[in-house]
């Protein structure tokens, strides 16, 4: 069965440069949210194998949602895809238990790498 | 066409200067327009730390700058308006310039060696001399012009709108920090009688003598201005009743000991003073009306002292009206 | 007349754009300042230029406020010229951010450090997003708190037709301190810019 993964981020063009982005070798199906409350909804209506996760959104920011899949305890893989690299960003979001950071703008040599490394392709 | 040819000349002949740095800070190069007017050699300071060959160059700060440049890649200025120069290197205007040192602007710019990879700091420095020349005859001409506006042209103390204007500034502060604020006047006793004897020449050296004696006598933040004729007051800031008192006790008691010296003649004069204070007076017009209450009882008193305002002053002068 | 206004793709574009380079500039400050910079998500609006005195009155009237303006010129005719905000009660704090215990350092210097070190950094990261490059002039304090620094800024708008408006809260942990930016780009480059968010939305 193929994997589903969630792309949030509350940018039009930063969710299609992850779209553009994915790797051929990613076989799953896409789906969108726009902020941390729309994503939420979607990883409690279906099965998520992956998020690809922006941090800086309206309504529920990345921080807050890695804290919800934590407290709820969902069985989802989560890659932080953000503009905010700081190194106590990064460690905070690690601590709450994502599997990797991504550096904004995405690209498919640096998602490949990170995949790679994870067993997602 | 190739034109790697250029640098080299440009670099000798740019009629500003450059510096490059390496991340340590020390001199990898600086052309002969800054070699020539530091009077240094570029082979015996290469390699050497920047703040050795420029031992007064203001090294916390502009080393924190340069380390900016090299961290965050990106440039860093500064300005002849903020910080005149940052080496000490003539200027060409030796004759027609007051100031001794270069007026500088600098650029530091981040450079990267592309076949290395190496990151260095390229400091450009333009001669701003001109620019700050007449910027400062400007400012020295608006504040000789600020000066014309506030003080009087006699006596060289404020004049009296100036005054007017610091009043209320003053009794603002104090209203507003519950600082204590004092205020006298005073007047020349019997100065119309001076000009009679001894002609209006007379008159205006003993009000120049009398404030100059006067103004010395006062703190930097006191301020002493003309209030018309022969009437003078002076503002005291943070200052309770007694200190005012005080002040004023000082200033009757020298004036009255000071001869002043006209055509070979010793003139001798006396002031009798009116103080108030702030709080019992609630704005700066009430202030000026009770000194000056007090003042014109201290003359009918019999001049030549003291009176503090109190508030049956205001019914003895009924008394004298009617 | 030339239409400047940006459609709902284009805005969001210039959003991403400007949040991917405002990541790059709190990284880079933060390794600097040695602090944490809080990143919020900056409220990016185009507005005519000429509104924009009006609507700082409300904001700043009555504090003690100081306005520093940076040029910059990029390829491609890309230009424009920012304009840093500040209200003066904690320069202090600044001074000891910038790691100055120099007492020789005015006021105005401090200012003027500060602003070139937050507006070149992230210009130098839009610019990047952009494949374009920016060269900078000096930082000049066009107010000080002495002066009316609303008219002063009703000149400066007049010579450009529309406004970048990006408003910038700096938020660090150990000091915080408020600033807005404030983005101006003449009408010819508002055109070169769409041209260049057309070209990064073709790409996806």
């Amino acid at each position: 069965m193929a994997l589903t993964a969630l792309i949030c981020d509350d940018s039009l063009l930063a969710r299609n440069q992850m779209k553009k982005s994915l790797p051929a070798a990613f076989d799953a199906e896409i789906v969108t949210a726009t902020n941390g409350l729309e994503a939420l909804t979607v990883l409690r209506g279906q099965e998520i194998g992956v998020v690809f996760l922006d941090l800086t959104m309206p309504e529920l920011d990345g921080v807050g949602v890695l804290e919800a899949i934590k407290a709820e305890r969902m069985d989802v893989f989560v890659i932080v895809v953000s503009a905010d690299i700081q190194p106590e960003m990064q460690k905070r979001v690690m601590d709450l238990g994502a599997l990797a950071f991504i550096q904004k703008p995405v690209n498919t040599d640096k998602l490949s790498a990170v995949m790679r490394q994870y067993g997602l392709i | 066409m190739d034109i790697d040819w250029l640098s080299g000349p440009l670099l000798q002949q740019l009629n500003s200067g450059v510096i490059l740095l390496n991340k340590q800070l020390q001199v990898v190069y600086i052309n002969p327009y800054i070699c020539r007017r530091a009077d240094i050699q570029l082979e015996s300071v290469q390699g050497k730390d920047l703040f050795s060959v420029f031992a007064d160059a203001p090294k916390a700060w502009l080393s924190r700058k340069l380390n900016s440049v090299l961290s965050l890649q990106s440039p860093a200025f500064s300005s002849w308006e903020q910080r005149q120069y940052l080496f000490k290197l003539p200027h060409l205007r030796p004759v027609s310039s007051a100031n001794q040192y270069m007026a500088q602007n600098c650029n530091m710019l981040p450079l990267t060696e592309p076949s290395s990879g190496e990151h260095f700091v390229c400091l450009l420095i333009e001669d701003a001399t001109d620019a700050y020349v007449y910027q400062s005859q400007l400012q020295q001409s608006n504040l000789q012009l600020q000066q014309v506006n506030r003080l009087d042209g006699l006596t060289g103390v404020l004049n009296r709108n100036y005054w007017q204007q610091q009043l209320e500034v003053e009794v603002q502060r104090a209203g507003r920090y519950q600082h204590p604020l004092s205020l006298l006047f005073f007047d020349l006793d019997k100065f119309k009688r001076l000009n009679d004897e001894y002609g209006h020449q007379a008159g205006d050296i003993v009000l120049i003598e009398v404030a100059k004696l006067i103004g010395s006598l006062l703190r930097e933040t006191d301020l002493f201005g003309r209030y018309g004729g022969e009437e003078f007051a002076i503002i005291l800031p943070d200052t309770p009743l007694e200190g005012a008192i005080e002040v004023a006790k000082r200033i009757c008691q020298r004036v009255a000991a000071t001869p002043i010296e006209y055509q070979q003649q010793q003139l001798m004069t006396s002031v009798s003073v009116g103080v108030s204070q702030f709080s019992i007076a609630t704005s700066a017009d009430e202030l000026i009306q009770q000194a000056d209450l007090a003042l014109y009882q201290a003359k009918r008193n019999g001049r030549n002292q003291v009176v503090t305002y109190y508030p049956e002053l205001i019914d003895s002068l009924k008394k004298v009206k009617t | 007349m030339t239409d400047l206004s940006f459609t709902e793709e284009q805005r969001d574009c210039l959003q991403e754009l400007i949040n991917v380079a405002m990541g790059l500039a709190s990284d880079k400050l933060a390794r600097f300042l040695n602090t944490f910079v809080h990143l919020q998500v900056p409220a990016i609006g185009l507005v005519n230029a000429a509104e924009i005195p009006e609507q700082f009155r409300g904001q700043y009237q009555g504090l003690n406020s100081s306005m520093i303006s940076l040029g910059f010129f990029g390829d491609g005719g890309l230009r424009g010229e920012t304009i840093l905000l500040y209200q003066l009660e904690n320069a202090g704090k600044i001074a000891a951010l910038l790691g100055y215990d120099d007492d020789a350092t005015s006021e105005a210097e401090m200012l003027t450090d500060i602003s070139s070190i937050l507006t070149t950094t992230f210009l130098n990261g839009l610019a990047e997003q952009l494949d374009n490059s920016f060269s900078y002039a000096a930082p000049r304090i066009i107010s000080s708190r002495d002066n009316d620094f609303i008219s002063k800024l009703e000149q400066t708008a007049f010579h450009w037709q529309l406004a970048l408006k990006v408003d910038i809260r700096y938020e660090l942990t150990d000091y915080s301190f408020d600033c807005n930016m404030i983005l101006l780009i003449p009408g010819e480059a508002v055109l070169k810019l769409k041209a260049i968010l057309d070209n990064v939305l073709a790409e996806f």
